[in-house]
């Protein structure tokens, strides 16, 4: 299935044609989750990677959703 | 370590050794005890019974890096409990170089009169007349000052809202460019300075005697191990240096805990037009500098310089909180619009949370439209000029839903709440409801601990605790001078560790686990909370605003949900 993912903080580097608007479009298996889509996009642990889907943080183990938008973004302490 | 007490009534100042029972405390720590022993509770936060001290962090003057802070504190007019706002800068390091612990600006000079307090390469303090600068906006009057004692001067200072003794007023830091672009913001700090006569606090930055380090071969070698981890952790090494604080826009928007049109729903619509990622596109594109070095010795970078579209410095460092007062609270998604904003409030010297929310409370109560960035800009106008109207909004968000008899007035204790919406984030409530100094951004900040997924935000269960071990940390962190940055780095238990190393060698004392962050953290609360209670606050002031018990927040549609009696047990040590 295919899930539309939107980068944010420096992820957005590693994908040099990424344009905000469109985000990316990722071909995941049926019942993929959310390490699965991380190791797929090639983000390592150490960026610090978060999803939030329909406002809720994922956890490694959470499967994916047909047609539901994925926010991928970085784990930042406050300020 | 040294005391300067500045007495502005009679114009005196005394050097003092530091007593005994303040030894081993800098920043927040020095101020809040200090001001608990001295300060009479029930006093006016405007009269000459109020002691207003500066007190660069314990570790300021060091070779640490990123410990360029300076408290600020004193009882405040805005909340009437006791405060302590930092600020970045220069004037953290420029005070710790000369081995000052603290100055304490005491009495109150006569109405009317105005004056610097001007401290030299050598540590001599001089009160100098400066009535020529009466009402003089902060850009300005850094600009002078600097012109005329040097550029390598760091600077203090009121603008004219300070002077007007308005309750949002700040207190302007400069910066390592000698902008007056950071502040000590929270709490109305700088109306006490007004009323004490004092514009600036004017202070050499080339002293050349810090305190003496008592191990300095393992305090280098504690040093090299801190930063090592300070400069690993992701969030220093990648977000704030390309994104600074603005990075959090989007993380907190995703979760729908963004406090928008005055906290009426938990995304704004157009935050993509002002998240940190927008920002540094759009002045990367301008010739602006995304990753600025804001304080003296800093090895992170999270400030910026945001520039206009032909490349003129509008201002500098345009954070998280500001970008969420100014443009989430108002409906304005508009980083132009925000940035002078933000410009506006640095130059006349109110805080920018404060002030935004303030605006925000205005615009729901029907005086102006969300969104219209145009009237928030003349309002703030308002506030320079010392209008009616201005002296009003200068009140803070109270006052202005006093002023139109509205009942949707975000703050606790009298200070708005931060960027966080305690409906979405529940821990937030609970720092915002029970922190001695009135809602706040950092003293218990959560937000980390959700996208970490180590608690879910919208239950109640685990949020006294993560709330009450990160105001602990906080009030032993803000004590040394570090910068937000570099503590929350610090936080885990080898973070821990290493800074225990570090202030063992400084002090020349053996630190157990216990000993810091949390012996010392609980000393400063405890001190705090003792002095809000004698000045008449009780358990029912540790409380939300009732709408956020009773009206749900979109999108989650959940409310806030600790009960009273949790809240109370926030601090039961
Ligand atoms: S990280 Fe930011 S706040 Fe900390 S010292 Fe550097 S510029 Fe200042």
């Amino acid at each position: 299935m295919k899930v539309r993912v939107n980068l944010y903080g420096t992820l957005r580097q590693r994908f040099p044609a990424y344009r905000p608007s469109e985000g990316i479009e990722v071909e995941v298996p049926e019942g993929a989750t959310v390490r699965d889509l991380l190791s797929l996009l090639d983000i390592p642990q150490s960026q610090g990677a978060v999803v939030i889907v329909e406002g809720r943080v994922l956890k490694a183990e959470d499967k994916l959703r047909r047609g539901v938008p994925v926010n991928v973004l970085q784990a930042i302490g406050g300020g | 370590m040294k005391l300067i007490r500045v007495n502005m009534s009679d114009k005196t100042i005394r050097v003092e050794d530091v007593p005994p029972e303040y030894r081993g405390l800098g920043g927040r720590g020095l101020t809040s005890i200090m001001i608990n022993a001295e300060v009479p509770p029930k006093c006016d936060p405007l009269g000459p019974e109020n002691k207003l001290i500066f007190a660069p962090g314990l570790l300021s003057g060091t070779v640490l890096p990123n410990t360029s802070r300076v408290s600020v504190g004193a009882k405040s007019p805005l909340t009437g409990g006791i405060k302590e706002s930092n600020a970045g800068g220069t004037m953290g390091a420029a005070l710790g170089r000369l081995g000052i612990a603290a100055v304490v600006v005491e009495g109150q000079a006569p109405e009317g009169e105005l004056y610097f307090l001007r401290i030299d390469q050598n540590g001599e303090a001089s009160l100098v007349p400066a009535q020529e600068y009466r009402g003089m906006r902060t850009y300005q009057l850094v600009e002078k000052i600097l012109a005329r004692y040097g550029e390598k001067t760091a600077v203090l200072c009121i603008g004219p809202a300070g002077e007007y003794k308005l309750a949002v007023a700040s207190i302007q830091s400069s910066d390592t460019d000698g902008h007056p672009c950071r502040a000590a913001g929270r709490g109305g700090l700088g109306a006490v300075m007004g009323a004490k006569g004092l514009k600036a606090l004017v202070v050499d930055q080339r002293g050349k005697s810090p305190d003496p380090v008592a191990d300095p071969e393992a305090f280098k070698e504690a040093v090299k191990e801190v930063v090592r981890i300070v400069k690993a952790d992701h969030m220093n090494a990648e977000v704030m240096p390309k994104l600074g604080t603005a990075g959090l826009v989007a993380p907190v928007n995703s979760m729908g805990a963004f406090p928008s049109y005055n906290a009426r729903r938990g995304v704004l619509e157009g935050w993509e037009n002002i998240c940190g990622e927008r920002m540094a596109e759009i002045i990367q594109e301008r010739g602006g500098n995304p990753t600025h070095m804001g304080c003296s010795q800093c090895v992170v970078h999270c400030s910026n310089v945001f520039v206009d579209e032909q490349g003129k410095y509008v201002t500098s460092s345009l954070e998280y909180e500001t970008i969420w007062a100014m443009g989430g609270m108002t409906g304005i998604a508009d980083l132009d619009a925000i940035a002078r904003l933000d410009n506006l409030c640095d130059d006349i010297g109110v805080d920018t949370m404060s002030t935004g929310v303030a605006i925000a409370v205005a615009m729901d109560a029907g005086y102006k439209e969300f969104g219209d960035a145009e009237a928030a800009i003349e309002m703030v106008e308002e506030i320079g000029r010392g209008t009616e109207f201005g002296r009003i909004l200068g009140g803070g968000p109270v006052a202005v839903g006093k002023h139109f008899n509205h009942d949707r007035v975000p703050v606790v204790k009298g200070q708005s709440i931060a960027a966080y919406d305690p409906r979405a984030m529940q821990g937030h409530g609970v720092t915002f409801a029970t922190s001695p100094m009135g809602a706040d951004h950092t003293a218990g900040n959560v937000v980390g601990m959700y996208l970490q997924g180590l608690l879910d935000p919208l239950k109640p269960e685990g949020q006294v605790e993560a709330s009450r071990f990160l105001q602990i940390a906080m009030a032993a962190f803000d004590t040394m001078g570090q910068c937000f940055m570099a503590s929350v780095a610090l936080l885990g238990p080898d973070g821990g560790e290493a800074f225990r190393r570090l202030l063992s060698a400084y002090l020349g004392t053996p630190l157990g686990p216990d000993d810091f962050p949390h012996a010392l953290g609980v000393r400063v609360l405890k001190a705090e909370r003792e002095f809000n209670r004698k000045a008449g606050f009780t358990k029912e002031d540790d409380r939300l605003p009732r709408f956020f018990y009773e009206e749900p927040l979109p999108p989650h549609n959940t409310v806030f949900l600790i009960s009273d009696e949790e809240l109370d047990s926030t601090f039961d040590f």
